[in-house]
């Protein structure tokens, strides 16, 4: 990989006694999507967390841009331009729709222009501005997907971390999510994304890893690991 | 009977108690909100803002409006202080944030102990009070004292201060995301610990700008402050806890009751009246009365 945004050398995580990510290294290339697969459990969502400073790492680091941000707390991190769509996606649902966009933009490198790229939001995802003075605890699974991810966009990032995107999702809505992914990588997003959904995930990936009970147990092209006999046993059913 | 009940008098009475109720409730609610502490010794903040005020006035003919400053400084340094050197590792750790709710419990009723009792050492347990603005001006056809007037429109003022600040301020926004979703506000990058310090700050020093208020026309002991304590539970849970607009409305609103409840019956019954009103809505809507409930 040439451009490297994101580097992450041999990483470990535990919940107290409970050791959840065993050395893990992963490299995300400048404007590609990313995909993380494994079962329930294989660490990716505590990968994920910490990345975006949620949990603290027990040792490894974490170069982002060239710079360590393994003991960064959150919100630098997402003032640096790493911005997390959590898992369960974690919209703020007693405000509306646009006050949680603009939550989205409460970093500090965010709040200018951060008109344009409501705007730019509400372009992309039409549906949050119909919305837009709804109480978002009001609203579908699918339209607060979306509104998590225009939230992750109103931070300007330059990697979005998402997180199990279509976990309880309706096929259409996969669908949409998926479409969505492809359109920001041709903006110039770089994406690095945990998926359960594995066929459709490593369709989409130009890279792909396989975590393992918090390991790495594969890594390669999106093409490569949808071809792999142990992949296609264990994660796609065939 | 009924004249009493509709006279202007009794209403303005009702909007007094009810505006420093809603006042004191702010803080702890802010605290409790952001923070989940509890604050158990949240009435003995008044308690400070009342010598504070008594003193300023007594030794050095201090106005009470300088010393609604001077307290509203002294006690968001103590905030400072139980943050910084009580709760922050606490609150860092997530296996004792965990717990940290309960352990604030009695952590802050033995706060409430020291202050209470150090309080009582230096300055005797006698009752003070002192007389500024107590000049009775009639206003249509309503008598009221100065220095209650001035008591309505401070504690109000402050109230919806804080409430526009919060509605219209980033910062605001930010503490509002904390209250609702910590694990969200952090995720979208608002700086938790930040906001956390400056809470604890200004609903502590809230606290002692009640407590300024409340010594121009109430008696100060070093014990004044549990009753406030106590309404200011009552207020935040009635309201919705950490649903700080709903919890002015309920401050407003248990005054009023707590007035015309007594105007109705007697003195006697005040205790009861609070009381069951704060069982009463723990057993019908434990949310609170105000809180619309949002599933997320």
């Amino acid at each position: 990989m040439t451009d490297v945004l994101l580097s992450v050398h041999d990483l470990s995580v535990a919940y107290g006694q409970v050791q959840v990510l065993f050395g893990v290294d992963l490299a995300v290339a400048r404007g590609s999507v990313t995909t993380l697969i494994g079962a329930n459990g294989a660490g990716k969502t505590t990968l994920m967390k910490t990345l975006a400073g949620m949990v603290a790492p027990r040792s490894g680091t974490v170069l982002f841009q060239g710079r360590d941000i393994a003991h960064l707390p959150s919100h630098a991190r997402v003032d640096g331009g790493l911005a997390l769509i959590p898992e369960g996606r974690l919209v703020f649902g007693g405000m509306t729709v646009e006050q949680n966009l603009r939550l989205g933009a409460i970093a500090p490198s965010a709040r200018a222009g951060h008109d344009e790229m409501l705007a730019e939001v509400y372009r992309r995802f039409p549906r949050l501005q119909e919305r837009r003075h709804q109480r978002a605890g009001l609203m579908s699974g699918g339209e607060q997907q979306m509104l998590a991810l225009g939230r992750g966009l109103m931070a300007r990032p330059r990697l979005i971390l998402m997180d199990e995107p279509t976990l309880g999702l309706a096929p259409v809505m996969v669908r949409k999510v998926f479409d969505t992914i492809a359109e920001l990588r041709a903006a110039g997003f770089t994406i690095l994304l945990a998926e359960q959904n594995a066929r459709v995930a490593l369709e989409i990936a130009d890279h792909a890893t396989l975590l393992e009970n918090g390991r790495i147990a594969m890594t390669g092209t999106g093409a490569e690991l949808l071809a792999a006999p142990a992949v296609r046993r264990a994660y796609l059913g065939l | 009977m009924v004249d009493t009940l509709l006279s202007g008098q009794l209403l303005f009475a009702a909007l007094v108690s009810g505006s420093l109720y809603a006042l004191v409730a702010l803080g702890l609610n802010l605290v409790y909100g952001t923070l989940r502490l509890l604050n158990i010794a949240h009435g003995d903040l008044v308690m400070i803002g009342a010598y504070v005020a008594f003193w300023l006035f007594t030794l050095w003919a201090v106005p009470p409006l300088v010393a609604l400053v001077l307290a509203a400084v002294l006690c968001a340094g103590l905030g400072w202080a139980v943050y910084a050197g009580l709760f922050r590792r606490m609150l860092a750790k997530p296996a004792l944030a965990k717990r940290v709710e309960a352990n604030s419990l009695i952590l802050f009723y033995g706060i409430s102990v020291i202050l209470q009792n150090a309080a009582a050492l230096a300055f005797t347990a006698s009752p003070r009070a002192y007389r500024w603005l107590d000049t009775v001006i009639t206003w249509g056809g309503v008598s009221m004292t100065l220095n209650r007037l001035l008591t309505l429109g401070v504690a109000a003022g402050i109230c919806f201060g804080v409430l526009a600040f919060l509605r219209f301020h980033l910062f605001g926004w930010g503490l509002r995301a904390v209250i609702q979703r910590k694990d969200a506000a952090q995720v979208v990058g608002v700086n938790i610990e930040r906001v956390q310090l400056i809470t604890i700050c200004a609903g502590f020093a809230v606290a002692g700008m009640a407590g300024v208020l409340v010594s121009m026309t109430e008696q100060i002991t070093p014990f004044m402050g549990f009753p406030f304590t106590i309404v200011a539970f009552v207020v935040i849970i009635v309201g919705g806890l950490g649903n700080i607009g709903a919890g002015v409305l309920a401050g407003f609103a248990l005054g009023l009751v707590e007035t015309y409840g007594i105007a109705l019956t007697s003195a006697g019954y005040r205790s009861i009246l609070i009381y069951g009103i704060f069982v009463g809505v723990l057993m019908l809507r434990p949310e609170g009365l105000f809180t619309k409930a949002v599933r997320t």
